[in-house]
């Protein structure tokens, strides 16, 4: 038998637990170590352990918050010229953008002044400045943002650094995703998706309200000499299924499973309460406010994941709120009045903390939007369209060089010139700074080494690096 | 076998009509060229041309230089040329483009680059071979080797394995106990544990043939076809929504081929008939001819027609409104052909043809054109140029006389409805001017006369008096809507005594209304296609058309057999001639794929253990001569799943224990420690479906009932994807609706594919979140409680023991009852404490706390491993 598919036969029945690290400990415990080369840790020394991806569902608006164009503003109400008109027709004239822009710290990084918050970071923060992707739909840009390729069913950033880096902490997941208690984001569980990677590495889905994790309680309570009994009777009851059956791995895994859900219902519960942070915490985090208190007791949840191990923490919003096809100006400022400050008190709070060096942030959507007006209810409630050919997203933390911005649009905001990045240099990026050669982070599946850059010539940009 | 070169010299698929270009199109002769010449040429042109990019040539663009292509067809955006001038990359020196230039060539690019053609023939020739590839060429029947030992040879099956393991002095293990034999026959045929009553029938039954009587009854129960239903449905890619992105709608039809399946397997249908249908059912039986002449359509052409929507099961995003989207066949459509390409050939030959769209394969002998060769047999059907959205691709359970019947019974019903409606109309009419008139004879007397001539006024011309009039007793004169059909029906008997009587022919009626069942079937669209090899696999650079084909490295016998008839018809027959190449009895894969599947789901491994990858990156047969019998074995049968299963479970091989004494476990590790040769059965844990139907058998709510919608899934309030109680929350799994992004938790949690495109093989992960659903879930504690409440009932004298019996198929040991019993005592106490003292000696409550205790023993039965595992 292909000794390489034997390999990997192991490690997909034996991931017991969430991660890498926590199979790698189990085959120590069972001394079969040398067959679990898989989640091999990083290639390199990392800049970053972990990550919080603040995902932006529906394409936030790269003009009127990170990139200014003020020959956009001049031509407001102009019909755009031939080299930046709309090449499938759905918007008309030029719009500049309302919100001021200006320059924020040391290295005068500008940013619109709806962001009030996360500007006080600046110095830390890269904006890059000539995103590109290939599909003008939300799933597909999304499916090219979170997967690599425009196509559906492939695992997600979170779900490759599990696969290749595991967890830190035994008791809970490498890759956590964080919902919106209001609803699904548009594409459901598909951005913490495993895709074809074992189902170990997909995010788990933990709340801030109720229950943390599904199933961590029964909805009748048992008392714990009940629950004792119980968990006393099954160990039992495997110990001597076992017994006569020595060797069978998968019979330990599944074993050790038992143990492990039983540690987490203890580390799930205390990480996600959020009672132990001082007022003044949840004050940074806002989450004594209405508009922010959502997205800031995620923001929170998410520190506190990250300081106890978990390696990749995404947070959604419910819907798609940054798409702004109607109101752009209204709602665009809206979505920073839920997220900006709730984001820039978790920037404060890792910095204070010492682990905004080793926590790389990631902010951004699928797509930009377009620098003219699309009019679906009439000039007032001008809105912008779906824009692939030129975007921002920005990062900070992590090895990050901060106070940056990477590349550029044209005048006018519509197409990446300068220093143009596809998604796969962002990806191979991302994973460098967490130790990881994106060429040789590879899973073998339907007869070919599968990456999370697939066929792309990616680079890592070696300028966002500190 | 070296390829012939395909040599043909025309204009591409998508971007020229000629005929169709309206004048002010811009074109590379007249609006282009002269600005490459002007910019361009001083290096792009010539003999040799910097980076192998000519733009004196329109066929260059497509095909490209060595960065690959200059343009793609409709999307500048997205063109390396366009990016180069946009950004003044390009020009290197020199002037470079103004910003009208770079407006025109964009333009033209955006509204199809007209002009480009793909003049130069691309080189599709390929000196490729499939000898080398024992996979690609005809298994032959091996002789059945002669063992030195043989007393433990059931079957041929038997002497190629002990053959192996003789040669590293290696043997069988024991036969497993008969208990053990019937749990394990019962879940591989039938995804299901033997009932009690099996077990005691089994075990005492001393005939000879107990054994593969008890096979033959497996074989033959309904529950069989829903067990291997399920693992075809996952190489076929199954699942009940479209896959309209993060839509996810529900498909409503296609449950249809699901239960086709069902049947199929429960009919023991010729695999090669199966396949047969599933790719061409509408053409074998031809569908059309019936359609068209007969008076109905025959069962058997139901039937096959329902069978294709096996290549309905990939993902179709589209809908009607798709087709104002630029690029939609490259962005929507041409997915969908990809992944059906992919379902098709990773199920039926084991082979990972994807890798050739863009390139010749890297490793297998699969030469890119063949990729879309194969691609022009389903073309008829898709044409991602000309697509149907995927709600409208359904067809009819009726013939044109069927349907030309019911139009005009249907016309008939309209006009009778039409009518009876008119007369409801006037009889409202009418009587609405009576009640008007009745009830202004009430209004007082004084003003009665103006109110009227209020009312006759017509609305605009009314005094302001008028106004306030008809404001005043609009409410009470002409009551509107529900309040006018209130009045009339409260006031005038005859008036509700004659509209009922109307609404009831009205029904009658409607109710004679002709619809017809309808299926999500797969078949030729009418028109000419073409199918162009897609340069790099990019829809956007089409580069000269292929001809239907297939791999032309697999050995086969029969070669494929499709003519193009002068004038194209429907059917196109490509499908067929592609099936009947496919199921020939030597086709180097056909058998040999499927053979593996089956021996994979009793062994826990293929013969080929990568089933999707018979190629040369998939794994070595580990036991090739054995495989190549059961091939033909299978082939010789007709094509009879059943056969192979008697053969594989009737054989010591299968029997065998899958526990070994220690020393002769640690002698045969050394020799094989993967135990890649068999000397001992493996254990297996059971997959999603079998393990939620045994729990659900277990506490004997299990339902029977078979095929139809499937049952529902929604979301309870914390979040998880279930059977809503009520709605078939206790059928099998496998009639579990299956949504792409809302897959039902439990099945999830253990592996159940979530279906991108298909699954050839499952995982099988080991998380703790099972753990916490098995221990802690609604589902789980309601299927306890039953469990534990039928074990009260039937075993009375004994639950414990039936308890057992139940969960694992097997008596209960001596020193295991005294753990069980003393856990019902300890926790039947650790409840009765846990109520108030003054009610503990109340019978009810000492009743309850007994079976709570009872209730835990059963959850954690059908948590351990033993429920989980197969021995």
């Amino acid at each position: 038998m292909n000794p390489l598919l034997s390999r990997r036969d192991l490690l997909s029945q034996l991931g017991a637990g969430f991660g890498g690290l926590a199979l790698g400990t189990l085959l120590n415990e069972t001394a079969i170590a040398n067959a679990s080369a898989q989640a091999s840790g990083p290639h390199f020394e990392p800049k970053a352990k972990a990550v919080i991806q603040l995902y932006m569902h529906g394409g936030p608006s790269h003009v009127d918050l990170l990139d200014p164009k003020p020959l956009l503003s001049r031509l407001d109400g102009t019909p755009p010229s031939g080299e930046v008109a709309d090449d499938e027709n759905r918007t008309k004239n030029l719009m500049g953008s309302p919100h001021r822009f200006r320059g924020r710290g040391e290295s005068g990084l500008e940013f619109s002044e709806i962001q009030p918050f996360v500007s006080q970071h600046a110095d830390e923060i890269a904006v890059v400045r000539s995103m590109f992707t290939e599909h003008r739909n939300h799933e597909q840009a999304i499916w090219m943002a979170q997967t690599g390729l425009t196509i559906a069913g492939r695992p997600t950033l979170g779900a490759w650094l599990a696969y290749g880096l595991g967890t830190e902490n035994r008791n809970l997941p490498a890759f956590v995703a964080l919902p919106d208690p209001k609803g699904q984001s548009v594409d459901g569980i598909r951005n913490w998706s495993s895709g074809w990677l074992p189902p170990q590495f997909q995010g788990t889905m933990f709340r801030e309200q109720g229950s943390p994790v599904l199933h961590l309680q029964p909805t009748e309570k048992r008392s714990a000499r009940v629950e004792n009994a119980r968990a006393v009777l099954l160990r039992e009851l495997n110990k001597r299924h076992l017994a006569s059956r020595p060797g069978e791995l998968e019979l330990e895994a599944r074993i050790e499973a038992f143990e492990l859900a039983g540690r987490m219902q203890l580390a799930a519960t205390s990480a996600l309460d959020l009672s132990q942070e001082t007022a003044a915490t949840h004050k940074l985090y806002g989450l004594d406010n209405d508009k922010t208190k959502s997205y800031g007791t995620r923001c929170l949840m998410a520190r506190r994941l990250i300081e106890r191990g978990v390696r990749f923490v995404s947070l959604f919003m419910a819907g798609q709120p940054w798409d702004t096809h109607s109101e752009n100006n209204k709602r665009t400022k809206d979505c920073c009045e839920q997220t900006d400050l709730p984001v820039g008190g978790l920037l404060t709070d890792l910095k204070q903390r010492g682990l905004l060096d080793s926590t790389l942030i990631l902010w951004g959507g699928e797509f930009g939007r377009t620098p003219a007006a699309e009019l679906r209810n009439g000039n007032a409630a001008a809105g912008r369209d779906h824009h692939p050919y030129g975007f921002s997203v920005w990062l900070a933390g992590g090895g990050v060089k901060g106070g940056q911005a990477y590349g550029a649009t044209d005048d006018f905001g519509y197409r990446a010139v300068e220093n143009r990045t596809q998604t796969a240099n962002l990806h191979a990026t991302i994973l460098h700074l967490l130790g990881l050669d994106h060429e040789e982070l590879n899973y073998y599946h339907n007869g070919r080494d599968e990456r999370l850059t697939d066929i792309y010539q990616a680079s890592v940009i070696n300028e966002l690096l500190a | 076998m070296i390829l012939t070169l395909v040599s043909a010299v025309v204009s591409s698929g998508f971007a020229n009509a000629a005929e169709d270009k309206p004048s002010d199109k811009l074109t590379f002769a007249t609006d282009i060229l002269p600005i490459f010449r002007a910019k361009c040429i001083r290096c792009h042109a010539g003999v040799e041309p910097k980076g192998d990019l000519n733009l004196t040539q329109p066929s260059s663009l497509l095909n490209g230089g060595k960065s690959g292509a200059a343009i793609r067809i409709a999307a500048a955006e997205f063109s390396l040329l366009y990016e180069k001038i946009a950004a003044d990359k390009m020009p290197l020196d020199g002037q470079k483009l103004t910003a009208t230039e770079k407006g025109i060539i964009r333009t033209w690019i955006n509204d199809g680059a007209e002009g480009v053609s793909n003049v130069k023939p691309v080189d599709l020739a390929e000196d490729l071979t499939g000898a080398e590839l024992w996979s690609f060429n005809p298994p032959l029947r091996p002789e059945i080797p002669e063992l030195a030992r043989d007393d433990r040879v059931r079957n041929p099956i038997d002497a190629f394995v002990l053959k192996q393991l003789e040669e590293k002095e290696l043997s069988f293990a024991a036969d497993a106990s008969r208990t053990t034999l019937l749990r394990r026959a019962s879940f591989d045929l039938l995804g299901l544990p033997p009932t009690p009553a099996e077990i005691e029938q089994f075990v005492n039954d001393d005939r000879p043939d107990a054994y593969p009587r008890t096979i033959g009854r497996l074989l033959a129960s309904p529950r069989y076809g829903e067990r291997w239903a399920r693992h075809w449905l996952d190489v076929a890619g199954y699942a009940d929504s479209a896959g309209i992105l993060s839509e996810d709608r529900q498909l409503p039809l296609l449950w249809k081929y699901r239960d086709y399946v069902i049947r199929a397997f429960n009919n023991d249908k010729p695999y090669d008939r199966f396949l047969l249908e599933q790719l061409a059912g509408d053409e074998l039986t031809d569908y059309w001819t019936a359609y068209k002449t007969m008076d109905e359509l025959p069962a058997s052409v139901v039937e096959a027609v329902t069978a294709t929507g096996f290549l309905r099961t990939a993902a179709d995003p589209s809908r009607p409104d798709f087709s104002t989207i630029k690029n939609a066949h490259a962005q929507y459509y041409y997915p969908t052909l990809f992944d059906t390409l992919q379902i098709v050939c990773s199920s039926t030959m084991g082979l990972t043809i994807q890798c050739a769209r863009c390139h010749s394969h890297k490793f297998d002998p699969i030469p890119q054109v063949d990729y879309y060769r194969m691609q022009a047999i389903f073309m008829n059907a898709y044409r991602p140029d000309n697509w149907v959205p995927q709600m409208n691709r359904r067809v009819k359970v009726a013939t044109k006389k069927q349907e030309d019947a019911a139009t005009k019974r249907n016309a008939e019903i309209d006009e009778a409805v039409k009518n009876l409606q008119a007369e409801l109309a006037a009889l409202k009419k009418e009587f609405t001017e009576k009640l008007f008139a009745d009830r202004l004879a009430k209004v007082s007397e004084d003003v009665r006369a103006d109110v009227e001539s209020a009312f006759v006024t017509p609305d605009g011309k009314r005094t302001n008096e008028q106004n306030a009039f008809v404001e005043k007793f609009k409410k009470e004169l002409r009551p509107e809507g529900k309040e006018l059909d209130e009045a009339l029906g409260s006031t005038y008997q005859e008036y509700q005594e004659q509209s009922a009587e109307l609404n009831g022919k009205v029904a009658t009626e409607n109710g004679h209304r002709v619809t017809f069942d309808e299926i999500r079937a797969l078949y030729d669209l009418e028109g000419p296609v073409t199918t162009p090899v897609l340069l790099r696999g990019d829809p956007l650079t089409p580069g000269p058309p292929v001809r239907p084909g297939v791999i032309s490295t697999i050995a086969t016998p029969q070669l494929f057999d499709w003519k193009d008839s002068a004038k194209e018809t429907r059917p196109s027959g490509r499908r067929l001639a592609f099936a009947k190449w496919l199921t020939q009895a030597e086709h180097p894969l056909t058998a040999r794929v499927m053979v593996n599947r089956i021996w994979m789901h009793h062994f826990g491994r293929g013969i080929v253990a990568s089933p999707e990858d018979f190629g040369v990156t998939g794994a070595p047969p580990s036991h090739p001569a054995l495989l190549d019998w059961l091939a033909t074995e299978f082939v010789r049968s007709s094509w009879s799943v059943k056969h192979i299963h008697r053969l594989i479970l009737t054989s010591s091989a299968w029997r065998q224990s899958s526990q070994v004494d220690d020393d002769d476990r640690g002698k045969c590790e050394q020799v094989d420690p993967n135990n890649d040769l068999l000397w001992r059965q493996r254990i297996r844990r059971l997959e999603a479906e079998p393990l939620r139907d045994a729990i659900l058998f277990a506490s004997g709510t299990a339902e029977q009932t078979m095929y139809g919608p499937p049952v529902p899934v929604s979301r309870s309030s914390n979040g998880e994807a279930i059977v809503p109680p009520g709605h078939g929350e206790n059928r099998r799994s496998v009639y579990v609706l299956v949504m792409r992004l809302r897959p039902e938790t439990m099945l999830d949690l253990f592996d159940q594919p979530k279906i991108a495109v298909n699954c050839t093989q499952r995982g099988v992960s080991t998380v703790s979140t099972q753990a916490l659903t098995l221990l802690n879930s609604d589902i789980m504690v309601r299927a306890a409680n039953a469990f534990a409440d039928r074990v009260l009932s039937h075993g009375e004298d004994d639950p414990v023991a039936y308890a057992v019996r139940v969960a694992f198929a097997r008596s209960c040991g001596n020193t295991e009852r005294e753990l069980f019993d003393n856990f019902v005592v300890e926790q039947t106490n650790r409840y009765l404490a846990e109520s108030p003292e003054e009610s503990r000696d109340q019978p009810e409550v000492m009743t309850k706390a007994k079976r709570n205790a009872l209730a835990d023993l059963c959850h954690m039965l059908l948590s351990a491993n033993e429920f989980a595992y197969l021995d």
